[in-house]
């Protein structure tokens, strides 16, 4: 539609008031310009001039039927040709690219680069990491305080616990947790206190549906302080593997638990999707992604040793 | 998705521009912590140590892991930018690996700021004034304060260096020339439907 104009004759770039003086007076010299009687009788068949030429026309496959082979899995690369490292030279190139930033701000991710076809089952799952990224969550149950239920929230560690004293805060204003669950008895309640308008566009009203309407919620906190979600996201599963201040044994058993578990996961839908590991890139906020070996420690490092790269 | 040999090439420039350049020194064994604190703001002349922060400090971490590193931006743009130098004193209870020991952090799970002065071990705290003064200049100091031996490209870095840049190079004029063609290729097809247009149009 906002294609460029081309001025018929001498086939360079027109603009658009020109061409229609061109139209009116010049004779057209476009490669398509038929004879005109053809014009006349066949009005529907401008390329072919006679029958004969429209019998051995080349048919031309329309673009929807044409066979181009589309790939079904996803390319993983030759990793022969890759430049691989060990742990510790990863983090020591990471942690020199992170210098000077807090140590809980910065994070480790880690990329698994799966050989998996494309329309296939994912990887979805949560996992407890053995050292958690993320332990500040604060997280709020609707439940009455002095219940069982509200002193096992507690006792879980839940920041806010209660009822009108939260919903009174957070028509406040004061929205001061990351999460909220909520008891089922006490959901006829949150309805009526129409909190949705506020906590809707956070994300964080609870509901049935993402599962923070619990019986038990002193499991559902503990289990919800410590989990951390992954998904396969076309072909390549991402996660948060640990803080910058993490050494570099809780990095390996932070590393093994995700794999692990990601490998398990894959073995259980084996049956309908074959998925394998392929790559393994350990990256970092502000670092390059640097593909891992799988060994802990390379020999010849300059004598820099796990504890060197530990320090902040 | 990127293919390899790019995604290669690429990272082997980033590491080696981490590895090599301003900054890539080898500090003595004896320092054990280097904090920098100065304004977030550039206003107030804290240009120089902000660069040294991005540029220089990454060096010299690389080289240096065992040292801590720290920086502090709270500083307001007419306080002071220091950076300061903490030296281990000779202590005959020190072991091998001095870095690490004493208030050094460690890092864990739970080690989030630096620990003071610890009462063992006495520490030389040396600084160097910032402010209004280029990273470079900064670096100068440094060096010169603390004796640190430069880092030089092996052969094999050279190597890769000259190859890299060549392929960068070779890169952009294979680039020029292909945006030449394509460029072509669509005139053309433009022509085309153009004149398709135009066909239709006289048809009707």
């Amino acid at each position: 539609m906002a294609a460029p104009r081309y001025c018929p004759s001498c086939l360079s770039l027109a603009s658009q008031t020109t061409t229609t003086l061109f139209r009116a007076s010049t004779p057209r010299i476009s490669p398509f310009t038929p004879p005109p009687q053809s014009l006349l009788q066949q009005p529907n068949q401008l390329r072919a001039a006679s029958q004969n030429a429209l019998k051995y026309r080349r048919k031309d496959v329309p673009a929807s039927q044409k066979r181009k082979k589309a790939r079904s899995t996803f390319l993983v690369p030759d990793l022969r040709n890759a430049i691989q490292f060990s742990l510790v030279e990863a983090m020591r190139y990471l942690r020199a690219s992170e210098v000077g930033r807090p140590p809980t701000s910065s994070k480790y991710e880690l990329h698994l680069r799966l050989r998996t076809p494309k329309n296939g089952a994912v990887v979805r799952n949560r996992l407890r990491l053995p050292h958690p990224v993320k332990t500040d969550l604060r997280i709020c149950v609707i439940a009455p305080s002095d219940s069982p239920q509200g002193l096992a929230a507690k006792a879980a560690g839940a920041v806010i616990v209660g009822e009108e004293e939260i919903f009174l805060a957070i028509k406040e204003g004061r929205v001061e947790f990351d999460r909220c669950l909520c008891h089922t008895d006490s959901l006829a309640l949150l309805q009526k206190a129409n909190l949705g308008r506020i906590l809707g566009p956070k994300g964080l009203m609870p509901s049935v549906k993402t599962n923070t309407v619990v019986k038990d919620v002193g499991a559902s906190v503990r289990e919800m302080a410590g989990a951390s979600e992954y998904r396969e996201r076309f072909g390549v599963v991402r996660m948060a593997i640990g803080q910058l201040g993490f050494s570099a044994e809780e990095m390996q058993r932070n590393i093994r638990a995700f794999v692990e578990s990601v490998k398990r996961d894959m073995q259980g839908i084996s049956d309908q999707t074959a998925k394998d590991l392929h790559e393994v890139v350990l990256s970092s906020t502000n670092g390059p992604g640097l593909s891992l070996n799988g060994s802990f420690s390379s020999g010849e490092d300059g004598g820099v040793g796990a504890r060197d790269v530990s320090t902040l | 998705m990127v293919s390899l040999p790019q995604r290669m090439r690429k990272l082997q420039t980033k590491l080696l521009a981490i590895r090599l350049g301003s900054g890539a020194y080898v500090l003595p064994k004896d320092i054990k912590r280097i904090h920098m604190r100065f304004a977030p703001r550039i206003e107030g002349g804290h240009m120089g140590p902000r660069k040294f922060w991005h540029h220089e400090l990454v060096r010299l971490k690389y080289h240096n892991p065992a040292v801590t590193m720290t920086v502090d931006r709270t500083a307001r743009p007419e306080d002071a930018a220091v950076m300061s130098v903490h030296y281990t004193s000779s202590n005959p209870t020190l072991s091998s690996d001095s870095p690490a020991a004493g208030p050094a952090p460690v890092a864990s799970t739970s080690a989030s700021t630096p620990a003071e002065a610890d009462s063992n071990t006495t520490e030389d705290v040396r600084t160097i004034d910032m402010k209004h003064r280029t990273n470079s200049e900064i670096l100068d100091e440094l060096v010169r304060m603390t004796r640190a031996k430069v880092v030089e490209a092996t052969a094999e870095e050279v190597e890769e260096l000259r190859a890299l840049e060549e392929q960068r190079v070779r890169g952009a004029k294979d680039s020029a020339k292909s945006q030449d063609v394509r460029a072509r290729l669509k005139r053309e097809k433009d022509l085309l439907e153009q004149a398709r247009g135009e066909m239709a149009g006289q048809a009707a």
